[in-house]
């Protein structure tokens, strides 16, 4: 990194550190957080970075020994140690046994056992041929029990002032370093490293780092002296400073523009959904009007009334969805039960020999999950305006195992022309007007296509420039068994278009189940691909 | 849309010409509403090749053959229309004498029936049973391999998709040489009736072939319930067939080479099954067999009489005005193009002035006599299709439409948008959902009894049982599985929902609702209160609340939004018992709101 930007780049805690301190200087983080009023912690974390950063580097590292003051320590400090309480009950009563001074002091036995023989070596207790323990005759107790004189009395002493000064002390801790001699003595024979539960004191071994600047501060602290910056440039710009104009003549401390920002959860639409959305304003600016519908249907409405006969494989290919309760509708509008009816029988009056069976009319009622979007432009057929225009995008459901290519339930964008206008060659106008304008297509062809419900029938086909070409939709003109036994006497153009493609491609899928994922996390990241339309 | 498998020598022997290049002949397949699925393996064999293409029009099963495909295409293309010389016509007078076999006008050539040296007689009690049979002999030539797999295939895809799953038409194909006639249609006793069939070896029962050969497990439930079962023998009552079922393993076993084949279909429609042997007999025809006619004697009234002799020819002609083709294709043909067009399809057709069926007045237009091999004409509208493809689609160019029409959004797409809106504003996250789940989703999950939620009879699994009653289940869903993804979860959707609701004529309501769920440690009642609030002041729509008792929600963190004083949705902070059964471990909030009742 150039000097420049490093210089940049510091922090103001850094900046202090290298402008206040020469080359021969040691740092820790106690003296440079003393020297420089930084808060506990500031101190640790700007060596660190200096030291990343190569303008600090280690000089060495000193272990320091500390002694913290267990609970078992602040009992004895509070209760007293073993060997001052022996003395006290000693004081008191002539003899006990050892057994009988641990029960009265409530102390381990081995614990009584090593306060005694410690009592003992200062010659403070006794224990005669019987196993009882007792003052001895020379010690000369105090009258806090403790010993007037003599090696004992300065030995439980040390031990007694290294206690109270634990407790007093910040976090009960005393360095090793500001302990005396004797006090050393006596700390060795009470602490412990591990198993602290049974002794005064645990040791603890911190390791402080001593810090020198490097060679490369140097440069460093001359470009910052250079360029002005003392560490006290203003961090954020407060209230306070814009009315008080403490800003005036200060320097801002800079950002670091290539710093990754953090990420942002916002409100936003759906891609799919908006695509949708996107779709129906287009054919809205191309004239169309919008309908749509209850999703549970009857046959009547979603098959028969399209001329499709109750008997027809073309019914067994989108097989339906059922529903269970209620099994039908109460009833079906008239004249229509009985137009389309008559049309299936013998033709009506539409022009048509028509199937030539018997017209099921309980089973016209039964209630199915509507299979195709065609449904709602027969329920328009009989209040439809002419010349009208009529588009919906439905929620559609078929029978079919869920996979890649196929949905539970799925949108179909469908719609009809109606006027006197409307023939073969108006619909491919149509169609090539939704091929471009929808589909954004710079090529169409015209295919021959079957659908039961109309008749001619053409699929619209468009080229794809990764894809080449593929069926953007079908259509045709209505049958007249279809318009005139709904009520329609001029030629009607039905049409439909694949949108869950279009909308896989806009949106970089291959896979229809992700247009309705549930993963919040995938559903947030996912952005329209521009650069498949 | 059946498929089917096209050997590819016979195939091009029957157009009579090749095109040369795929994309050439795709096109040219278009004419008979067909594509090619799959080209031939051109490292095989020129005899093995095999092409495989999908048919579209589930009108035209005389296309679902090879020969059918390849008929279309060579008259299409400019080829002659076949002959059929041993056709028989009606008898009745003012019957249209009409055009067979490539004539227009005059009659057909008849081979009257008492010279057909071949019979069937029918049994009275099939009337009830499985009534109809039509029947036809092929000679002249050995079968080949290639024919036979076809003429298989065109049994399958036949009794399959245009008779119904054999229903309407069964199928059976016969070694003539081993056969006495007249053949007995005939109605037999299930148990004591016993033959070989094909595929085993030992007699078993009618019965016993319903129950332990695998046709008889497909097919055997369509006459199962009957008394007795058809049952086809021979004069010294050798077995043919148990239709619909299996033929019997000696007579009715075809093998290449075989020279003389008895064709029989049984069912219960006659047009339909008089349809279906025409169909496969003008295939054979075509193929180069001779095809004699058979007739069958019935003992009880049929749509053609008690005495018919088939293949029959039963089709009307449809007269279509030049008016119809003018308005419907948007161009002006004269009758002389019309009938061309007609031609190129295989049909007979002549100018003439009639009137359409159910109009009086006569005009000038075509008379279309359909092919034997094709009964779709229903209206006049389907003459105009085929005027269509005669002249191939391609010779009609778009028109652009000249009138004007305002198009508008619904009001509810449009309200629907005003809430997307805000709720975006609000920080949430739109998404979209299947409508479909499962009981465990919509109703255990979310502490409900399911009485409202709308139940299909048929679901391909449980998995898809139920139609979504409300949105806050999919929210959870989403929630349930995005543990992952950072926190907040804030997710909205506006979509439908169904339930049940005894006052509608469909025993359903649909609605449109917004949904929306807020998943995070401080996620609760009031802040869900707060953004409530801005959405309905943003809506300009007043609202009240009152506590509400909702099992999906805590009890006492749940209130009811009222608007106009009835209740259009609910709010509050879910249930620990849902959110566990849905394994969510971060407090939610959650909304609906009916917005149709808004509007």
């Amino acid at each position: 990194m150039d000097i420049q930007t490093m210089v940049k780049n510091l922090h103001p805690l850094e900046v202090r550190i290298i402008r206040r301190y020469g080359r021969s200087d040691e740092l820790t983080i106690e003296k440079v957080e003393a020297d420089l009023g930084f808060k506990s912690g500031n101190g640790n974390q700007a060596l660190s970075w200096l030291a990343a950063k190569g303008l600090v580097t280690e000089l060495r590292r000193e272990t320091r020994v500390f002694y913290e003051l267990t609970d078992l320590g602040h009992r004895w400090k509070t209760e007293g140690t073993p060997e001052e309480r022996l003395l006290r009950l000693l004081n008191k009563k002539e003899a006990l046994r050892l057994p009988e001074i641990a029960e009265a002091l409530g102390i381990e036995n081995k614990d009584v056992g090593s306060a005694f023989g410690a009592l003992s070596k200062f010659g403070l207790v006794v224990m005669d041929g019987a196993k009882r323990v007792a003052l001895a005759a020379a010690a000369e107790l105090m009258e806090n029990g403790l010993p007037a004189r003599g090696e004992g009395a300065q030995k439980l002493s040390v031990v007694r002032g290294l206690l109270e000064k634990a407790a007093a002390a910040e976090g009960a801790v005393l360095a090793d370093e500001a302990l005396d001699e004797a006090e050393k003595v006596a700390m060795a024979g009470i602490a412990k490293k591990r198993g602290a539960a049974d002794a005064a004191f645990r040791i603890l071994e911190r390791e402080t780092v001593v810090y020198g600047l490097s060679s490369e501060s140097v440069a460093v602290a001359q470009a910052l002296e250079a360029a002005g910056i003392t560490g006290d440039e203003i961090g954020t710009l407060t209230s306070e400073i814009l009315s008080q104009g403490g800003w005036k003549g200060a320097q801002f401390r800079a950002y670091n523009v290539h710093v990754p920002p953090s990420r942002l959860l916002i409100g936003r639409s759906n891609p799919y959904a908006k695509f949708l959305e996107d779709v129906k304003d287009k054919l809205v600016s191309l004239g169309f009007e919008e309908f749509d519908g209850s999703l549970v249907e009857t046959e009547f409405w979603n098959s028969d009334a399209l001329f499709m006969p109750q008997f027809h494989s073309a019914r067994d290919i989108h097989d339906v969805y059922y529903v269970a309760e209620p099994t039908k509708a109460r009833s079906i509008e008239e004249p229509w039960l009985s137009r389309v009816a008559a049309a299936h029988e013998n033709g009506g009056d539409t022009g048509s020999r028509g199937w030539n069976y018997t017209f099921d009319r309980e089973f016209t009622k039964r209630l199915i999950l509507r299979s195709q979007g065609t449904v709602l432009s027969a329920r328009q057929l009989p209040t439809a305006k002419v010349p009208g225009k009529y588009f919906g995008i439905a929620r559609c459901f078929r029978y079919d195992r869920v996979d890649a290519t196929h949905l539970s339930d799925f949108y179909q964008t469908e719609g009809i022309v109606l006027g006197e206008e409307v023939n073969l060659r108006t619909l491919l106008g149509f169609l090539e007007m939704f091929a471009r304008e929808v589909a954004g297509a710079k090529e169409v062809k015209y295919v021959p296509g079957y659908f039961p419900f109309t008749e001619p029938s053409v699929e619209v086909h468009i080229k794809h420039p990764v894809l080449g070409w593929f069926e953007l939709g079908g259509s045709g003109i209505f049958r007249p068994e279809v318009t005139k036994a709904l009520g329609v006497d001029v030629p009607v153009a039905a049409w439909g278009i694949g949108i869950d493609r279009m909308a896989l491609m806009a949106l970089g899928l291959n896979d229809l189940r992700e247009l309705f994922s549930y993963d919040i996390e995938n559903v947030r990241l996912r952005r329209a691909n521009e650069a498949a339309r | 849309m059946p498929k089917i498998e096209v050997n590819e020598q016979l195939f091009y022997s029957l157009v009579g010409r090749r095109w040369n290049s795929r994309d050439e002949f795709e096109e040219v397949l278009t004419c008979a509403k067909a594509e090619l699925d799959e080209d031939s393996d051109k490292s095989l064999p020129e005899s093995e090749r095999v092409l495989k293409i999908e048919l579209n029009d589930t009108n035209r099963p005389d296309l679902w053959s090879t020969a059918g495909v390849a008929r279309q295409l060579r008259i299409h293309s400019g080829g002659k229309r076949p002959k059929y010389p041993f056709f028989t016509r009606p008898e009745a007078p003012g019957s249209t004498g009409g055009p067979v076999s490539g004539s227009v006008g005059g009659s057909a050539a008849k081979v009257p029936a008492k010279d057909s040296p071949f019979r069937v007689v029918v049994d009275p009690q099939l009337r009830e049973i499985r009534p109809y049979i039509a029947a036809f002999v092929v000679s002249g030539k050995a079968i080949d391999d290639a024919q036979l797999k076809d003429v298989i295939q065109t049994q399958e895809k036949l009794c399959w998709n245009f008779g119904r799953k054999r229903r309407s038409i069964a199928m059976g194909v016969y070694r003539t040489s081993l056969i006495r006639w007249p053949v007995r249609y005939t109605a037999a006793d299930p148990d004591g009736t016993k033959f070989i069939p094909l595929g085993m070896d030992t007699p078993l029962s009618l019965r016993e072939i319903n129950q332990q050969h695998p046709k008889g497990q497909e097919y055997g439930y369509i006459v199962a319930d009957f008394p007795k079962y058809p049952y086809i023998t021979d004069d010294n009552g050798e077995t043919l067939s148990y239709p619909p079922v299996i033929n019997s393993a000696r007579i009715g076993a075809v093998q290449m080479g075989d020279t003389e084949l008895f064709v029989e279909m049984t069912g219960t429609d006659m047009e339909t099954l008089t349809l279906a042997v025409s169909m496969v007999a003008c295939d054979f025809a075509d193929a180069g067999y001779q095809v004699v006619p058979v007739t069958v004697e019935y003992p009880y009234d049929t749509p053609f009489g008690r005495s018919i002799t088939f293949p029959y020819y039963f089709q009307k002609p449809t007269f279509c005005s030049l008016q119809r083709v003018e308005k419907f294709l948007g161009q002006a043909l004269t009758g002389a193009e019309c009938v061309a067009a007609l031609e190129r399809m295989g049909c007979g057709a002549e100018e003439a002035v009639d009137s359409e069926t159910g109009t009086a007045e006569k005009v000038p237009g075509v008379r279309v006599y359909p092919p034997e091999y094709r009964n779709d004409f229903l209206h006049a509208a389907d003459v105009v299709e085929d005027v269509m493809i005669g002249r191939t689609l391609a010779s009609f160019s778009p028109l652009k439409p000249r009138y004007f029409t305002i198009g508008r959004l619904t009001p509810i797409t449009l309200f629907s948008r005003k809430v997307k809106e805000l709720m975006v504003g609000l920080s949430y996250q739109e998404m979209i959902y299947n409508y479909l789940g499962s009981r465990r989703d919509f109703v255990d999950r979310m502490r409900r009894d399911g009485f409202t939620a709308v139940r299909i009879s048929n679901p391909i699994s449980e998995n898809y049982e139920y139609l979504r009653d409300s949105i806050l289940a999919s929210l959870l869903m989403s929630e349930s599985i995005s543990a992952n993804a950072v926190f907040p979860h804030r997710i909205f959707e506006v979509g439908k929902v169904a339930y049940r609701d005894e006052t509608e004529n469909y025993g359903v309501k649909t609605r449109q609702n917004l949904g929306f769920l807020h998943a995070s440690p401080d996620a609760n009642f009031n802040t869900l209160s707060s953004q409530l609030q801005a959405l309905f002041y943003y809506l300009s729509r007043g609202y009240e609340v009152r506590e509400l008792e909702d099992p999906r929600f805590i009890s006492g963190r749940c209130a009811e939004i009222l608007f106009q004083g009835k209740g259009i949705g609910v709010f509050g902070e879910l249930h620990p018992q849902v959110l566990e059964k849905w394994g969510v471990t971060v407090p939610c909030s959650a909304c609906e709101v009916d917005l149709e009742a808004l509007l």
